[in-house]
């Protein structure tokens, strides 16, 4: 029987970056508290992060992590799981990362339905760059690239995983740390590719979307007894809200996943037998004889 | 032996052995398949083949053509001229009437169109035969025209009829019995319409059959899959692009069998990407791509430089920039591979210039990325990576999986160090689900231990580690070859592509009196310097011959050797690969040499 660990076991030593008060601290901890729950151990957990303050977190988690390139986040887990379906791997990323340069892969990833789980770390504003508005800030929302208000519609990025045929939307608060610790729980547990949106407030750059405002905009679908996370409908309608912004597991489905599909070995890829010298493989050239 | 042809006054040379078949026609109408057939026939026959593909890019419509050159030499490249045409419409014939050799000959379809004047030369065969009417009319099926055309082209040059006609059913056998059986009457159609009608008129062509012996007949890209898979790849990601996407293709068939997956990505940025991701769980991993998706890629593969992770990438060139000609060939990524990206990485090109060398340098780049953990390159071109070539039976006993400083065992968390400082820049490599090997792997930079930082001192210990591989690689890299007569004072530098046509210019250069040496760059970075000045140190003249604009191979061999004015730069930029004349010619006309006497 395996010792059980602590959130602690997932801790760096890497001082963070984040500025004192940041929502990515509660997703943090959130995450390393939901690793020690599960059950998983720092050698196989494969961490992969975007770029901006939140793509700083793969720094904070003991694990395999990897901190790539701007947007492509998804590509990597992607690839890592099929090349080890043995580990969990998780995705981590801001706004910016996962809906503007990285959201062709978005739509692609929840395509495909790998079984790894992407953490977008909401802030609606590009923070390590100083402020500039995000793919998530509201229309109107004034910025130094956006001096007259920020032209562009807000992207719905739940809503966008539905229509693609996501099989599990999840939405957490960082200032709720146990609820957001269960979700990423589920999250991880659901078997195909399963996102949690977390509403992480910049309180040094965007001075509109604060703790105080979340509080008043958010609420629980687990709050409306009619709720049924199953039914794509109701979550599209919750998405929709105008001036509401619903939390918790907003729609759960079952599909394959990609490694299914893709009919990867029980032995993980990473650990293929690689005699050059088997003669399955001097065999091929017989078909070009 | 000479022959009279049906040309009148027109007396040839039979040629034996030797011969240069054009097939030319509308896209979509079969011509591949029969050009695949035709080098299917000439290879059982025991004849060195290589083919070359000019198609259009589109699927349907416009002008097409497959050549087929056979020989009893090894090519590797297309000869001077063509020898027969097979043409489906005249305007296939305006396009090639120039190319064809005095006394060659045109198998014409005058179905529809009907040969003119201003095409109809008179130094050469014309054998016009109603090709589609016959499909039609006495087989009910248009389609197999080709077929038929291929019977005809037997008859006229001496295909073996029993070889022809395993190869079709080869081919067809997938499609059934009545298929096969229906080929293989187009076939006699073909046979018997010569018999009827040319009997009298001999194509001055006679293909004699040799022992076939253990050789295979494979394509450039094939090589390169086939070389990955035996080097132990077991992921790859790419997205399509001519002419690279067959590699792809034959890893979606193959890795899975081998315990193995091929992805296919939204875009170059998500391929790359992926391949690093699998990479990094340790896997062989590669992408395949051409220059669109190269720039696309750029980004990340710095990411890999700086990650010390092991990827290779195969680079199958056209003619740029931008769409530029997708299904040409051209020499003009060399730059881009070279030098493209933001920030500094240790990286490798390698270059084959064979089928057979696709797949050596296949392996060994494999081996080199992981010894290095660095970005290998294998540059391949349109005219090789897409053309079939004869060889002989590749050697498996050769390849030997060298996996370098990978770690599986379990480490001391805290003793170990990802990107440990060493003597060779290579620090050992742990994979996810090694006990104690946790670490981060940062695009930022980094110390030892993974931990991202901006130190002064730290940037410049890690840049010196990253790029000393480059150093500690060099008795590693696949070395140049030397071709032709070693004290000749006419010295040649190519890669690619280029290996046939200048080999072949060099063998006729010889038989004529004028030696010359030619080295065959295999590996272009990092450069081979030392072999390079060597080469050039004793030499009259240095021809570079490369295929583009502005002369990025000669450019380099200045950037890195010096400057050099005995050197000529000899560059060809119209999206098709040499011809061995126009070597000779381009020699002739820089060194004053005296004019050479034309061989065929």
């Amino acid at each position: 029987m395996a010792l059980q660990l602590t959130p602690k076991d997932f801790a760096t030593a890497t001082p963070s970056w984040w500025c004192p008060g940041c929502g990515d601290f509660g997703v943090l901890s959130a995450l390393k508290q939901a690793m020690a729950d599960l059950g998983k151990v720092p050698k196989d957990v494969a961490f992969v992060s975007g770029i901006g303050c939140s793509g700083k977190i793969s720094g904070y988690l003991h694990s395999y992590a990897f901190h790539g390139v701007h947007g492509r986040a998804l590509p990597v887990a992607t690839a890592v799981k099929l090349a080890n379906k043995d580990l969990t791997v998780i995705a981590a990323g801001g706004d910016g990362d996962g809906y503007a340069i990285g959201a062709g892969h978005f739509l692609h990833a929840v395509r495909r339905n790998p079984d790894i789980t992407y953490i977008v770390m909401d802030n609606q504003t590009y923070g390590l760059t100083k402020g500039q508005s995000s793919p998530t800030s509201q229309a109107g929302y004034v910025t130094g690239t956006s001096p007259q208000g920020n032209p562009d519609a807000p992207i719905n990025g739940l809503g966008v995983a539905l229509a693609a045929g996501g099989t599990f939307l999840a939405r957490g608060f960082s200032a709720h740390p146990k609820i957001l610790v269960d979700l990423i729980k589920q999250a991880v547990q659901h078997k195909g590719f399963s996102i949690v949106e977390v509403m992480s407030p910049c309180v040094t750059f965007n001075k509109i979307n604060t703790y105080a405002w979340f509080k008043e905009t958010t609420y629980y679908v687990t709050d409306d007894p009619g709720y049924d996370a199953t039914n794509r409908a109701q979550a599209f309608d919750v998405l929709n809200l105008d001036g509401k912004m619903p939390l918790g597991v907003l729609y759960r489905d079952s599909r394959a996943t990609l490694e299914e599909l893709s009919h990867i070995p029980e032995i993980p890829v990473a650990h293929a037998n690689l005699d050059a010298h088997a003669p399955e493989l001097a065999s091929i050239m017989d078909s070009y004889r | 032996m000479k022959v009279d042809s049906h040309v009148p006054g027109w007396e040839t040379q039979l040629i034996v052995n030797d011969i240069e078949i054009m097939f030319g026609g509308q896209a979509g109408d079969g011509s591949l398949t029969t050009g695949d057939l035709i080098a299917g026939v000439f290879k059982r026959m025991g004849l060195e083949v290589y083919t070359y593909k000019d198609f259009p890019s589109r699927i349907r419509g416009g002008h097409t053509n497959y050549v087929i050159r056979a020989g009893e030499r090894p090519n590797y490249g297309m000869a001077d001229l063509v020898d027969g045409l097979v043409a489906f419409d005249l305007e296939a014939v305006e396009a090639h009437i120039d190319e064809l050799r005095p006394g060659g000959f045109v198998i014409f379809d005058n179905t529809s169109d009907q040969l003119t004047d201003a095409v109809k030369r008179s130094d050469i065969s014309w054998y016009e035969v109603p090709l589609a009417k016959i499909a039609k009319v006495d087989l009910g099926l248009e389609l197999v025209r080709n077929t038929i055309s291929l019977g005809v082209l037997g008859a006229l040059v001496g295909m073996d009829p029993e070889i022809m006609r395993a190869e079709v059913a080869g081919v067809y056998k997938r499609k059934g019995e009545k298929v096969v059986a229906l080929n293989v009457r187009a076939i006699e159609a073909g046979e018997n319409y010569v018999k009827e009608h040319f009997a009298e008129w001999p194509s001055g062509y006679d293909l004699q059959a040799r022992a076939d012996g253990d050789r295979l007949i494979m394509m450039g890209n094939d090589a390169i899959g086939y070389g990955a898979l035996v080097a132990g790849c077991r992921f790859m990601a790419g997205y399509p692009i001519t002419p690279a996407t067959d590699v792809l293709e034959w890893m979606a068939k193959y890795a899975p069998k081998f315990g193995g997956v091929a992805v296919q990505a939204e875009d170059e940025l998500a391929a790359i990407n992926m391949v690093i991701g699998a990479a990094f769980t340790g896997v062989r991993a590669m992408t395949a791509t051409s220059g669109p998706g190269q720039a696309l890629m750029t980004e990340g593969i710095g990411l890999a430089g700086v990650l010390e992770i092991p990827v290779v990438i195969v680079e199958c060139a056209r003619a740029g920039p931008s769409t530029g000609m997708p299904t040409k060939t051209e020499q003009s990524n060399l730059n881009h591979l070279i030098f493209s990206g933001h920030g500094e990485i240790p990286r490798m090109v390698l270059a084959p210039g064979t089928v057979e060398d696709s797949f050596y340098l296949t392996v060994a780049a494999f081996n080199l990325a992981e010894k290095y953990q660095c970005p290998v390159f294998i540059l391949s071109e349109q005219a090789l990576c897409q053309s079939k070539a004869t060889l002989p039976r590749l050697d498996l006993s050769r390849v030997e999986v060298d996996r370098g400083k990978l770690v599986v065992d379990p480490v001391v968390f805290g003793e170990y160090k990802r990107f440990a400082f060493s003597d060779d820049g290579v620090s050992p490599r742990v994979i996810p689900g090694v006990e104690g090997g946790m670490h981060l792997a940062a695009g930022s930079e980094h110390n030892d231990a993974g931990v991202i930082t901006e130190s002064a001192k730290n940037r410049t210990r890690m840049m010196d580690k990253r790029m000393r591989k480059l150093e500690s690689a060099k008795a590693d890299l696949p070395q140049p070859l030397l071709h032709g007569d070693p004290r000749a004072e006419i010295g040649i530098i190519g890669y690619g592509s280029n290996r046939g046509p200048i080999v072949e210019a060099q063998e006729r250069m010889a038989r004529d009196g004028l030696a010359t040496r030619f080295l065959e760059l295999r590996t272009l970075w990092p450069f081979p310097e030392d072999e390079v000045r060597d080469f050039i140190s004793d030499a009259k003249h240095v021809f570079v011959v490369e295929n583009n604009f502005t002369g990025q191979l000669e450019r380099l061999i200045r950037y890195v050797v010096g400057p050099l004015d005995r050197m000529h730069s000899v560059r060809k930029y119209n999206g098709r690969p040499y011809r061995p004349i126009e070597v000779i010619e381009a020699i002739e006309e820089h060194a004053g040499i005296r004019p050479m006497v034309r061989v065929r």
